[in-house]
């Protein structure tokens, strides 16, 4: 499977955030290639990459295993789906959405939407607490399927775009996991630098919760979040954003460590690999935030795949990014004097 | 019947191009009727029946379906482009569309909502804040797949949902066209005129110029028409239900229906123990705007399905319904050329 149709798959897998497990499964098994002692503990795809040794400091690859998408909260009289958030929805691009709900059986459905005539024109965006959803099923039919508490994600499957570009509905953060396994392809009969332990976190958009608990029970030295962040596209602010298909983005910021922000930038340059720069005045909002402050502390660094639309069912990448995501990661990781 | 319905929503025809889903149709009904195709496009069908009626019966449907029409294309590859009939923004922003005849894949795309202030996250996104991304890196690479005035269609699969629905785009009003071929291809007891317009969704164009052409004396027209028995809408408000049979209304935004026929209808109904419900508000409007007032007037009525979330990727309707309103359609037919 090449790189583009692994990122496919990955990102047409379930994984709402508390839900991972069809997502984890598949990362889980694509792991096992690379690490085979690769388990789910807690909900997070955890894998020891190669042989450990005592002199080397121990690094961590992370990349979240969940998406965004919304759990059931209740079944209305008519039998419609009334919905929670889980993760920040872009709630203007709900109405007449197709979405899939994870219930006994994989049942799809559609966003309700006002029509025209009923809106009076008001312009107004719906709150989650408006927003219901209609498989066709009458509540009786519908609850032999649906329990509270299901969770539903975008019914999207991935397009190819033009040049190296696709879209899809959770390349946030499945291109992560996918650059990481590229990494560790990239890795394999190499000596490492580091002792490397891989993980898929869950629950990331939700507060980083499924890094917290990893980031205690790996107390790595080193952290690297592998995640997405904003590529520039019409309608964003140019300063603030990475490009689509210019490289990787190595996160600068007070939270994390500058050690690791320049050695990744000098692995990037002794090989020739594009990179881009994200400055960040402050947290992250990544999962580096929770291995820099877990325990005693551990030099954490962002590697950012540039992405367009993120948390919507069209979110766009370069899969030249992702590959040189790995390209990056292994040159910094590989060791170099043997 | 759905099998062909399916196939028929799934081909591409925005208002203005509608060749694909002409020449689909061309092919499902060559061999039951007559046709030809006018200067609009419209596909006109006379059907020989077993007997010839005094008055000139025209049943019509449209082709065309709502989409998108490129206007511009930005420095970065990025196209701008505007709505082709009427289609709310909260249903294009985060779909995946095709665009020009070689269906090139492409996303509806905005600014990220993290980076949208407070006031922004709750105001629906207008035309020019949107772009469709095809993953050009350049003005020069997208100008090689796309031409300014390419037409642009969602990208949306046909799906069976629960209790009898699907969800597809162009139900809306390939769910008419289907009903046709149906009728041509089963055979007619009297000559009729089957007639499948272009640019009903801006603004009845087709029908305007084929009414004219048939100059009938009664047509019906089959059409999809809003419902909106959706959660958290009551009473009046729900227009009409998914379920409760074909829709025939009284009046809508282009016609008073003809008082006789709209009668006729609902006693038809009753007597074959199918359901049939009207509109519960002056809403929509479809090609019987321009049929009814053609030449010196057709009296006109039109039997339609009700569709959730029309004008979307997502229109959802009821099986059931359709197979009732084919069968008040063919009734109706017969009935009205035995006036």
């Amino acid at each position: 499977m090449d790189i583009k149709d692994k990122i496919i798959a990955l990102s047409e897998a379930y994984g709402a955030a508390g839900d991972e497990i069809p997502a984890a499964e598949l990362a889980l098994e694509m792991l096992r290639e690379y690490c085979p002692n690769a388990e789910i503990v807690n909900g997070n795809v955890v894998g020891k990459f190669g042989t450990h040794s005592a002199e080397k400091p121990s690094l961590v690859l992370d990349a979240h295993i969940d998406q965004v998408g919304m759990i059931v909260t209740s079944i209305t009289s008519s039998g419609f789906i009334k919905v929670g958030n889980l993760g920040g929805i872009d709630r203007r691009l709900l109405p007449a959405q197709q979405v899939v709900i994870h219930g006994k059986k994989d049942i799809k459905g559609v966003i309700c939407s006002i029509p025209p005539h009923l809106s009076n024109g008001d312009g107004k965006v719906l709150e989650i607490a408006d927003i219901a959803i209609d498989t066709g099923y009458s509540k009786s039919d519908l609850e032999k399927i649906v329990s509270l508490g299901d969770s539903i994600t975008f019914d999207v499957k991935c397009r190819k775009l033009l040049g190296n570009r696709i879209t899809g509905g959770a390349l946030d953060d499945r291109c992560g996991v996918a650059a990481i396994l590229h990494t560790l392809e990239l890795l394999e009969n190499r000596e490492t630098a580091y002792n490397v332990t891989v993980i898929f976190s869950a629950q990331e958009e939700l507060g980083e919760r499924g890094a917290k608990i990893g980031a205690f029970s790996l107390a790595p030295d080193i952290a690297i979040a592998v995640d997405v962040s904003f590529a520039y596209a019409q309608g964003e602010d140019e300063k603030k954003c990475g490009y689509l298909g210019k490289g990787a983005m190595v996160g600068i910021s007070p939270c994390l460590s500058r050690e690791i922000s320049n050695g990744l930038i000098n692995a990037a340059k002794s090989a020739n690999l594009p990179y881009q720069l994200e400055v960040m005045n402050g947290l992250t909002s990544t999962n580096a935030d929770r291995y820099s402050s877990s325990r005693e502390g551990a030099k954490a660094c962002t590697l950012s795949i540039p992405l367009r639309n993120m948390h919507t069912p069209t979110e766009v990448i370069d899969v030249a990014d992702v590959v040189n995501t790995a390209e990056i990661l292994a040159e910094f990781i590989g060791r170099k004097d043997v | 019947m759905i099998k062909l319905l399916k196939e028929l929503c799934l081909i591409n025809g925005t208002s203005g191009d509608e060749t694909l889903v002409r020449n689909a149709i061309i092919e499902k009904i060559k061999d039951f009727c007559e046709y030809r195709v006018d200067n609009l496009g419209n596909l006109i069908c006379f059907c020989k029946g077993k007997k010839t009626a005094g008055k000139k019966l025209m049943i019509a449907a449209h082709m065309d379906e709502v989409g998108f029409i490129v206007t511009y294309i930005n420095e970065d590859g990025t196209l701008c482009f505007n709505e082709v009939g009427g289609i709310d923004t909260s249903v294009v922003l985060g779909r995946q569309v095709k665009v020009g005849n070689d269906g090139i894949s492409g996303v509806v795309g905005s600014t990220a909502i993290h980076n949208l202030s407070k006031e922004q996250r709750e105001t629906p996104p207008k035309y020019g804040d949107m772009y469709i991304d095809i993953g050009a890196s350049s003005k020069e690479e997208a100008e090689k797949y796309v031409s300014l005035g390419d037409l642009i269609c969602f990208d949306s699969e046909f799906v069976e949902l629960g209790g009898n629905c699907i969800k597809s785009k162009a139900i809306d009003d390939r769910a008419g066209c289907t009903a046709m071929i149906q009728l041509i291809r089963e055979g007619v007891e009297y000559d009729t005129y089957f007639v499948f317009n272009v640019q009903e969704e801006v603004g009845l164009r087709g029908s305007m110029v084929s009414a004219f052409s048939v100059a009938p004396d009664f047509a019906i027209v089959l059409e999809a028409t809003t419902a909106s028995d959706i959660d958290g809408v009551c009473g009046a408000k729900k227009v009409c239900s998914l379920g409760n049979g074909p829709v025939v209304g009284f009046m809508d935004r282009s016609t008073v229906y003809d008082k006789e026929l709209y009668k006729m209808a609902f006693e038809i109904a009753e007597n074959l123990e199918i359901p049939c419900q009207t509109k519960t508000m002056i809403a929509g409007g479809n090609d019987s705007g321009a049929i009814h007032i053609s030449r010196g007037g057709v009296r006109t009525i039109a039997v339609s399905l009700p569709c959730r979330y029309i004008h979307s990727p997502s229109c959802t309707a009821n099986t059931e319904d359709f197979e009732n309103m084919l069968i008040l359609t063919r009734e109706l037919a017969k009935r009205i050329q035995e006036l």
